[in-house]
């Protein structure tokens, strides 16, 4: 048998590709990211990134109708807006196997919340699968299509960052092909008017019941039984290999399908014990259920309702519930030392984009999701709001109404990505044009550096524009006049003294005005010009250049000279030219030098 | 006995592609490895950490607190972050390349070179110049691969999971462009070969 190393992520994929899987389709997003980037490399998959999540879980739904597997992964917060159709399709009988994987993101390492899907899966009725490693996580994707198809229903295949980004030993094996049925045509089944959607609720009753059945002996979940204890965990996905690292002296009931529990086997189990305790990360779900059931336990008196919970959290908790007398792993401090803050990478170009705005006179900053959150922390910290993807122009749009009725009439300034514009931010374009009034003063800047960087630089609407491989060219600038936007400007930020002056026209006038600004994202088009450099004698000290925050710069001690001057790092800078063009006194310049071929990229 | 090696860099430096290349010829020897990456954003610049376990069984991904047999520090203020992860008495190797964070930069705070130079003192330390040592060989992106040959050396030093050098070059070889392969062979063998 081969052998691979495999992130989760990747699993997910090679279990799609070896199940027959057809349609794999996504919306990029931490930390489920890296399934579909994968499925795209087997030629047998028809794979997307969609528009949103919400096109992702519809182009999914289409392919299952047919009778194709289907697959869409997704962030956790997508499926707020994939929501929607969700929650009509999981009426119908399922015909391809129908799988939604939901990147969970407790201790929000990358999220601008942490919210526990498995409460989303249960609201739809549909079962849910928790894999522990890489291995399971390939198999589970296998048996959840499987399972989709026996009992037409949807299944939601839970994972969360960690599990999505460790690997582990995979066992692989070949494709299965799968053919398709073809569109089951009973139009009962499938058009959820409301005369057919009302008996679907008790299909969907039925459904969760046999699936319990299902759940009653299924192999997916795990019964671990030490002699002599009367103490039982129980727990599921990574939860279970922290709590493996204890060794401790309990048995464990391991569920891989964590929704629905069977009644039965679950009294059978915990009936043996004096104790029960259950281990999940987030929100008591598992807990819940059980306690629903009118079983005993404890779970969240000991353990965190949020973050992360590892080995050492797991004994604590253990510790706390009077289970271990002794506590082995030991209390270290974290080292508390200089914060390491996420910055805009070197030469990228939302850097002069917020530099300018510092420098205005705008006061009100209305963020959005993307690289350009990280405005929000220092060197800048120009963000007064950042809620969900496309949100920024809505709330922009309310904020404007509340504060003219209140005689406030400080400029508004919004912000927006290409990604984030194309994703979700489209109909509140179009919703700013509603009962608008011709002296509300908004500012929208949209940054268009030609991809969705913040999750690794995939494609977006306009990128088929500059690349030859993407192939939609949607212009913003056009789209938005067609709308019926009247100020519509366009400029490159790195030409900083133009794009500063353009903003400030903008912002003094007394409307609504729109400036797309065109500057490419320096780590996707990978920017390496020649570095710039300082002339120690003739920097001033001013700091000007050093509070852009670009890497590459610092004050340094010269020799023969006694005040701190400015320095560029040559081997960092990419030169794009902003640090120089601050500078009061040209002390930055730029060097002749060709850069090393960078076209070997370890 | 499993051996836990903890990675600690700057976003940016290829951590990834290290967690990659250790799993990988770990494998290939035939032990169970798992690893943890980096779980966040793709700028350039924040933290990063990751680790890989080799053993003959492994259960979590995750080093418990004090239980790390080797540091891959791949700029100083992060090893120095993340040091009491480690064992009393454990490995560090570090890419003595510096970026300044944020908060240096600004000059609002101090970079903390006398707590760096201190993990000498309560650990085995080899400390490089990786950066400027790949730019030597041809190619700052080398700096990595020399620092696995570090690693390479270190396990077999330990005699908990060694590893085999040719594995360990297979695993290199499958994870590096095809005209880069020469001087990442070279790189690794200076890494094997460094003596502090
Ligand atoms: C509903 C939802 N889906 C996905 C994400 C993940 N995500 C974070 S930022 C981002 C896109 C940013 O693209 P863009 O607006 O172009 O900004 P850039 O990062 O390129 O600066 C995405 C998809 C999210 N936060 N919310
Ligand atoms: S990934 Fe691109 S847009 Fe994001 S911070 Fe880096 S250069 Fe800027
Ligand atoms: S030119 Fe200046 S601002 Fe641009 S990358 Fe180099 S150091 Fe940074
Ligand atoms: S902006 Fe110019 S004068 Fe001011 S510190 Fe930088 S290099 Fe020196």
């Amino acid at each position: 048998m081969k052998k691979r190393m495999l992130t989760g992520n990747q699993a997910i994929s090679r279990g799609f590709y070896e199940a027959g899987g057809l349609i794999a389709s996504s919306y990029p997003g931490s930390p489920a990211v890296g399934i579909i980037e994968n499925t795209k490399t087997y030629k047998e998959v028809y794979s997307e990134f969609s528009t949103n999540e919400k096109v992702a879980l519809e182009v999914a739904i289409g392919g299952s109708f047919n009778g194709a597997r289907s697959m869409v992964a997704m962030k956790h917060v997508g499926l707020n807006i994939s929501l929607d159709p969700l929650m009509t399709f999981t009426e119908t009988p399922t015909n391809g196997g129908f799988l939604l994987v939901s990147g969970d993101d407790p201790g929000l390492s990358s999220s601008q919340n942490e919210q526990d899907n498995r409460n989303l899966g249960k609201f739809a009725n549909i079962g849910i699968l928790d894999p522990s490693d890489s291995g399971e996580a390939k198999d589970f994707t296998k048996k959840g299509l499987e399972i989709s198809e026996k009992y037409s229903t949807p299944m939601m295949l839970r994972i969360t960052s960690r599990l999505c980004h460790s690997r582990s030993v995979v066992n692989i094996k070949d494709r299965v092909e799968k053919n398709q049925s073809g569109m089951d045509l009973n139009s009962e089944n499938y058009c959820m008017i409301p005369a057919n959607s009302r008996d679907k609720q008790y299909a969907m009753k039925e459904r969760i019941k046999e699936l319990g059945k299902f759940a009653y002996d299924t192999d997916l979940n795990k019964l671990e039984i030490k002699k002599g204890t009367d103490t039982l965990v129980i727990t599921s996905g990574l939860m279970y290999n922290n709590l493996k690292e204890l060794d401790l002296d309990i048995s464990i009931w391991k569920l891989g399908l964590v929704y629905p529990i069977s009644k039965k086997k679950a009294k059978e189990v915990t009936n043996k014990y004096k104790k029960v305790i259950v281990l999940e990360e987030m929100t008591p779900f598992i807990e819940n259920e059980l306690k629903l059931m009118g079983i005993e336990c404890m779970g969240k008196e000991y353990f965190s309702f949020t973050k992360e919970l590892d080995i050492k959290d797991i004994e604590e908790g253990f510790y706390k519930a009077g289970l271990i007398k002794n506590k082995h792993i030991e209390d270290v401090e974290k080292v508390d030392t200089v914060k390491r803050y996420p910055v805009f990478c070197t030469g990228c170009p939302h850097r002069p984009t917020f530099d300018i705005i510092k420098k205005s006179k705008a006061k009100l900053i209305i963020g959005d999701i993307g690289c350009y959150s990280l405005a929000a922390l220092p060197p800048f910290e120009k963000s007064n709001s950042i809620i969900s993807m496309g949100a920024s122009i809505g709330i922009t749009k309310g904020l404007r109404k509340a504060m003219d009725s209140n005689d406030n009439d400080d400029p508004v300034v919004a912000v927006i990505g290409d990604g984030t514009f194309f994703h979700s931010g489209i109909p509140s374009f179009i919703n700013l044009l509603h009962q608008k009034k011709d002296n509300e003063n908004i500012t929208i800047l949209i940054l268009d550096n030609r991809t969705t960087a913040m999750t690794g630089g995939q494609h977006n609407a306009s990128s088929g524009n500059y690349n030859k491989n993407d192939d939609m060219k949607v212009e913003i600038k056009t789209l938005l006049e067609s709308i019926g936007f009247k100020r519509v400007s366009e400029i490159d930020q790195y030409n900083y003294d133009e794009t500063k002056k353009l903003f400030k026209q903008e912002l003094n006038h007394q409307g609504l005005s729109v400036l797309i600004l065109k500057g490419p994202c320096a780590l996707k088009y990978k920017m390496n010009k020649p570095h710039f450099y300082v002339d120690p004698k003739i920097c001033i000290s001013c700091r000007t250049c050093v509070k852009t925050g670009c890497p590459p710069l610092k004050m340094i001690k010269y020799e023969g000279i006694d005040k701190l001057k400015s320095s560029i790092d040559s081997d960092i800078c990419v030169g794009c030219s902003v640090c120089a063009q601050v500078c009061p006194v040209n002390a930055i310049k730029q060097s002749k030098k060709d850069k090393e071929d960078d076209s070997i990229d370890n | 006995m499993t051996t836990n090696i903890m990675l600690a860099g700057v976003g940016g430096q290829g951590l990834v592609i290290m967690t990659d290349i250790i799993c990988e010829a770990a494998m290939k020897d035939g032990y169970d490895v798992k690893s943890n990456d980096v779980i966040g954003l793709s700028q350039r610049g924040g933290m990063v950490w990751g680790n890989v376990k080799i053993g003959k069984k492994v259960y979590s991904p995750n080093i418990k607190p004090k239980d790390g047999d080797i540091l891959l520090g791949m700029e100083p203020l992060e090893t120095y972050r993340w040091n009491t992860i480690l064992k009393d008495s454990a490995t560090i190797i570090m890419n003595s390349k510096r970026f300044d964070p944020i908060p240096v930069q600004q000059e609002k705070k101090d970079y903390p070179i006398k707590e760096i130079k201190r993990l000498k003192d309560k650990y085995n330390t080899t400390e490089i110049n990786a950066f400027d040592e790949g730019v030597k060989l041809g190619k700052k992106q080398v700096a990595n691969v020399i620092l696995i040959g570090i690693l390479a050396r270190h396990l077999e030093k330990l005699d908990l999971t060694p590893i085999n050098i040719d594995t360990w070059k297979e695993a290199i070889s499958e994870n590096v462009p095809k005209k880069a392969i020469d001087m990442n062979m070279k790189a690794f063998d200076l890494g094997y070969n460094y003596k502090n």
